[in-house]
């Protein structure tokens, strides 16, 4: 019975050709575009939980009242603190992530300081001696313990660029950064740390070194004991069983007693599993990846799934006038309904594995530039994490197999007696089932294009904003990675080498530039006559030179730039501060004009020399900090406005300029406008996924509706030959076919715009700074709908519009 | 072997009851060949389909194989005609995506008969109609008359002992006509399958050995030729 419905399929299918194809390529797409989502959704999911002990890995984090998310960068000192003293812990683990970047000078290979090769590395975290024994990185060569101070282990391609294929284990490499010049020997090379992990590091240093005072260069707020300062993350793992809330209680209540300072915090710990991902939306910890997109991502991908379903419903049934005669002469040949609907089921189960060789064909295919574009080494086999291909298979199939059913059931209660007259028409599931298909589609296409022009025109807002400040034709040389007293000599001299370049217009130094970040941000900055609660409000602080606002356009609204001797002395002795429009809102002054020379009270007393406009230092997505500049002969990063003519030419006489003034150092640079660009990654990302989506839903949605048209043309095929033969045009005909279509698409249209205003609206919020959705939108979205459905149903009204109509009258 | 007592069916229009056929009595023995005859309208076709249990009657009783076919459920009901009856159609209602072949075989896959002995019965019933040239045909490629020799051997395929044809022949010529009546004559005399079927031609109503004439809705006349 299988053997001969599989054979009768195959022919049907070929028959009906078009709908076939149709029908193939909507379910194909969908599933393709399914797939592709599907794995990112794996992928983020997965993250972190390829750890062997993940689900008893936690990182420590600690919750003050006032703020909204948890702060991960915890002291050193909480691991030893707690982990004699509260019971259920199996294992510490400390890594400082980043904290150790800064120049690393692998010797050369003669042994004399000649030949010596420096990087800058910028992912150089300290990590416990017990790192790999509680995460699951392998190590490839070496031991697997820090337990010795001065001990580094290196990721291979860290390796294989420091030392090509020599062995690494037993060399000794110097690395320059804020804690000195120390040597370190490398004692274990492990694997490349997967993209899944968010711990992320090319070197790790054992902590032990930083015991050591000599090793810390006078930063004694990195004492691996502290319970000052946070900067580290503090990985746990638990026994099994522990009761969390439980330890959370007792773990808060030690580090109250051993750091009275932190007694306005409480500790609670993170799951590793979910780092990644938040298990919902008001989730307090911080997480590295962010639910809102994959949730949004998720349900695009249903979406598109269930459009092409509703596609292949359409198809079908609107079929049923041709299949209900077959259906009907079965059943008086002595078929079952059985026997029938699993005539159809077999159908569709062929279209469903068509569809979905065709669907994994094509994600090979695009895989690449998929992954490019998302930035993620994503594939098919990441569905195996966290049985997702289970989901995966039984959305597509129960979703195949549901549409199919509907039809098969709808197409197996024909009445043969009706077939057999021939008289009645036949529609199966009726007209309104099918319009209702339709509408639903476009609403869905229609929802999906303007939730793309939204998402492009907040994107082209954020970037075309006034900012307050011109990152345009501004280059950004990273400074030295260490200043000691010669270096700082060699700084000024370095601006001053630079100043007479005829193509540096502009010069500053700063700690750090827009679309970075800030310094530090600090609170307990009050005017003198302090309202209570002042104290507690935060402040962005950036410490820069006296160009940095000319530099930047950043107009200073009273007052003045810092002086030379300013800079000279620092701000720790000068006591010297500007601040932002902002900053002074919140200090509590009125006028501007009266803040200059006025005292601010930040445990010492600071007089205000000047008061810039706001501007935006980061992306759009946050509001304008109240913002403190700091005077000081900075060095972390030189932007130069330069003229961009010759850019190559310029560029290569400041790298022989930088590595002459800075022996050793690296030079790298990077263009001002592109970092802070940068900001914007995740809603370039989002929108070229929406565009992908929108596409693919119309592309589907078109389909159905050429099937529906293709349709309505055949059954309407003499009513149409009889009319030109009364004389109607091509245009009338034309226009007998697609009314009715583009009356379903005006419905879609009336439909979609409330809901996406709605769901749009809600996305802007996010933002600081957002657009508004403009009534041309939906206006646009529709005229796409209304442009794409036209051309699809004319191409087959026109085709029925100009046949003889002799021949179709004889037809009949 | 046929039985039906007091048959009408009607159907409601408006508050009207519409009777298509009226109180109709009518018995079939073994080996009869009926010919119905009547204006159109006059409820032939809802009469044939009626004892082919494609349709049910509105009141009646309707015995067949000396089973009560109007208190039988459905399964039952499909499970009898199955065995006993076949049909053919005016519009001949081949399955387009079957071949010849295939198309006469059909009835057997639904009787659940084996493949290897399909094929054998299906061989024997092309080789009977001379039709084993065209068994790879779509029904496409075939003539109205050779189109109704394969839906007359499908529906004997079965070895059904009724054929209940609905105008057989109109949709084809005299010639092709002339043929299936000689067909059913032969299969009525030598095979003994009884035959009921519905008619506007005279001449080949003369083929039957009874003629019953139909007018709106009850037996107006019957005759034995
Ligand atoms: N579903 C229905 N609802 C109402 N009336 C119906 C229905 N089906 C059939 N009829 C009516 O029943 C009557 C008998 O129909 P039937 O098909 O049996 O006629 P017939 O004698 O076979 O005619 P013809 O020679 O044209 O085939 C007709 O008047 C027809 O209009
Ligand atoms: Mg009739």
């Amino acid at each position: 019975m299988l053997g001969n419905h599989i054979k009768i399929s195959l022919r049907t299918l070929r028959r009906n050709r078009t709908f076939s194809v149709i029908n193939v390529l909507g379910l194909a797409l969908g599933i393709a575009i399914f797939l592709l989502i599907t794995e990112y959704v794996a992928f983020e999911w997965g993250a972190n939980r390829f750890h062997k002990n993940f689900d008893q890995l936690y990182r420590a984090s600690t919750f003050t009242a006032d703020a909204d998310k948890g702060d991960y960068y915890l002291p050193p000192g909480y691991a030893p603190t707690l982990k004699n003293r509260v019971p259920g812990i199996n294992e510490v683990v400390r890594v400082a992530e980043g904290v150790g970047s800064g120049l690393v000078i692998v010797p050369g290979t003669n042994g004399s300081t000649a030949g010596n090769k420096s990087f800058r590395e910028n992912k150089v975290s300290f990590a416990d001696d017990n790192f790999f024994r509680v995460f699951s990185f392998p190590v490839i060569k070496g031991s697997t313990s820090l337990a010795k101070a001065q001990t580094m282990a290196i990721s291979a391609s860290i390796a294989q660029k420091y030392f090509g294929n020599g062995n690494p284990i037993g060399q000794v490499l110097n690395i320059k950064n804020q804690f000195g010049l120390t040597p370190y020997t490398v004692t274990a090379v492990y694997e490349g740390m997967p993209q899944q992990s968010d711990i992320q590091a090319d070197i790790l240093l054992s902590y032990k070194t930083l015991e050591n005072a000599a090793f810390r260069n006078g930063n004694n707020w990195a004492d691996p004991n502290g319970l000052g300062s946070g900067y580290t993350n503090i990985y746990f793992m638990l026994n099994k069983g522990v009761d969390l809330k439980l330890f959370e209680a007792q773990a808060t209540q030690v580090i109250h007693k051993a750091a009275p300072d932190a007694a306005k915090a409480t500790l609670a710990f993170q799951p590793l599993r979910n780092l990644h991902i938040a298990p919902s939306f008001s989730y307090h910890f911080q997480t590295y990846g962010s639910l809102v997109l994959v949730v949004s991502f998720l349900s695009v991908a249903l979406l598109i799934m269930m459009i092409a379903w509703l596609n292949y419903i359409n198809l079908s049934t609107a079929q049923a006038l041709y299949r209900a005669k077959e259906s009907g002469v079965r059943k008086v040949l002595g078929a079952s309904r059985m026997q029938i609907v699993g005539q159809y089921l077999t159908e569709t189960a062929i279209l469903t594995l068509i569809s979905i060789v065709i669907a994994i064909v094509s994600v090979k295919l695009v895989q690449p530039f998929y992954n490019n574009f998302l930035g993620k080494e994503l594939s098919l086999t990441v569905l195996n994490q966290g049985r997702f291909w289970v989901g995966g298979i039984t959305v597509v199939f129960t979703g195949c197999f549901l549409a199919g059913g509907y039809v098969a059931f709808m197409l197996s209660s024909i009445d043969p007696l009706k077939t057999i007259r021939g008289k009645a028409a036949i529609t199966i599931g009726g007209i309104s089932l099918r319009r209702s298909l339709v509408v639903f589609q476009f609403t869905t296409s229609v929802i999906l294009i303007i939730s793309t022009i939204t998402l492009y025109r907040q994107l082209k807002y954020m970037q075309t904003q006034d900012l307050g400040m011109n990152v345009q034709q501004r280059v950004v040389i990273s400074g030295p990675s260490t200043l000691s007293g010669s270096q700082r000599d060699n700084t000024l001299a370095f601006e001053n080498q630079l100043r007479q370049l005829p193509y540096v217009q502009k010069l500053a130094a700063s700690n750090n530039v827009p679309g970075e970040g800030y310094n530090f941000s600090a609170d307990g900055i009050t005017r003198l006559n302090a309202n209570v609660g002042d104290d507690k409000k935060s402040y962005a602080m950036l410490i820069v030179d006296d160009k940095y606002f000319d530099t930047y356009d950043i107009k200073i609204k009273a007052g003045a730039t810092f002086t030379p001797q300013m800079l000279e002395q620092g701000w720790s002795k000068t006591h010297k501060i500007i601040i932002n429009e902002s900053a002074a809102a919140q200090l509590g002054f009125k006028n501007t004009e009266n803040i200059i020379g006025q005292k601010i009270k930040w445990d010492a007393e600071f007089e205000v020399v000047g008061v810039v406009k706001d501007y935006h230092h980061l992306s759009l997505h946050e509001f304008i900090r109240p913002m403190i500049f700091l005077p000081a002969v900075a060095h972390n990063y030189f932007t130069i406005k330069m003229d961009t003519r010759n850019l190559a030419g310029h560029v290569s006489q400041l790298k022989s300029i930088y590595e002459h003034s800075f022996p050793g150092e690296p030079f790298t640079y990077t263009f001002a406008d592109e970092s802070f660009d940068k900001q914007y990654n995740a809603e370039q990302k989002l929108g070229n996924v929406f565009m992908a989506s929108a596409g693919a839903a119309v592309f589907i949605a078109a389909l159905g509706l050429f099937g529906l048209a293709t349709f309505a043309a055949r059954q309407k095929i003499k009513e149409i030959g009889i009319r030109k033969v009364l004389g109607a045009n091509v245009l009338n005909i034309v226009t007998l076919i697609s009314a009715d279509f583009l009356k379903l698409v005006a419905i879609a249209i009336v439909i979609a715009s409330p809901v996406a205003w709605y769901i749009m609206n809600k996305w802007l919020q996010d933002f600081a700074y957002h657009t508004s959705i403009q009534w041309w939108v939906f206006a646009l979205a529709g005229s796409i709908a209304v442009v794409i459905a036209f051309v699809t149903v004319s191409i087959q009204s026109v085709k029925a519009a100009i046949a003889n109509p002799v021949k179709s009258l004889r037809n009949e | 072997m046929l039985s039906l007592k007091n048959i009408s069916k009607y159907y409601q229009a408006g508050g009207n009851k519409t009777y298509v056929l009226n109180n109709v009595s009518l018995d079939v023995d073994a080996g009869e060949f009926v010919s119905i005859m009547g204006p159109s309208g006059s409820g032939k076709s809802t009469l044939l389909n009626i004892i082919g249990m494609l349709d049910e009657p509105s009141e009646g009783y309707h015995y067949f194989m000396k089973e009560a076919v109007h208190q039988l459920k459905e399964k039952a009901r499909s499970a009898l005609y199955k065995e006993y009856i076949g049909f053919v159609f005016q519009a001949y209602h081949l399955i387009d995506e079957l071949t010849v072949y295939e198309n006469i075989e059909t009835p057997l896959i639904y009787q659940n008969i084996k493949s290897s002995e399909r094929k054998a019965l299906v061989a024997d019933m092309l080789d009977r109609f001379q039709i084993v040239g065209k068994k790879d045909l779509f029904p496409a490629q075939l003539s109205g008359g050779q189109q109704q020799l394969v839906g007359i051997a499908r529906a004997l395929i079965t070895k059904p002992r009724v054929i209940l044809a609905d105008e057989p022949t109109g949709n084809l010529n005299s010639k092709q006509g002339e043929e299936i009546m000689e067909l059913f004559r032969k299969l009525n005399k030598e095979d003994k399958v009884t035959i009921i079927q519905v008619t506007h031609s005279e001449k080949n109503a003369e083929y039957g050995t009874r003629i019953i004439n139909v007018l709106d809705g009850k037996i107006d006349s019957s005759r034995n030729v």
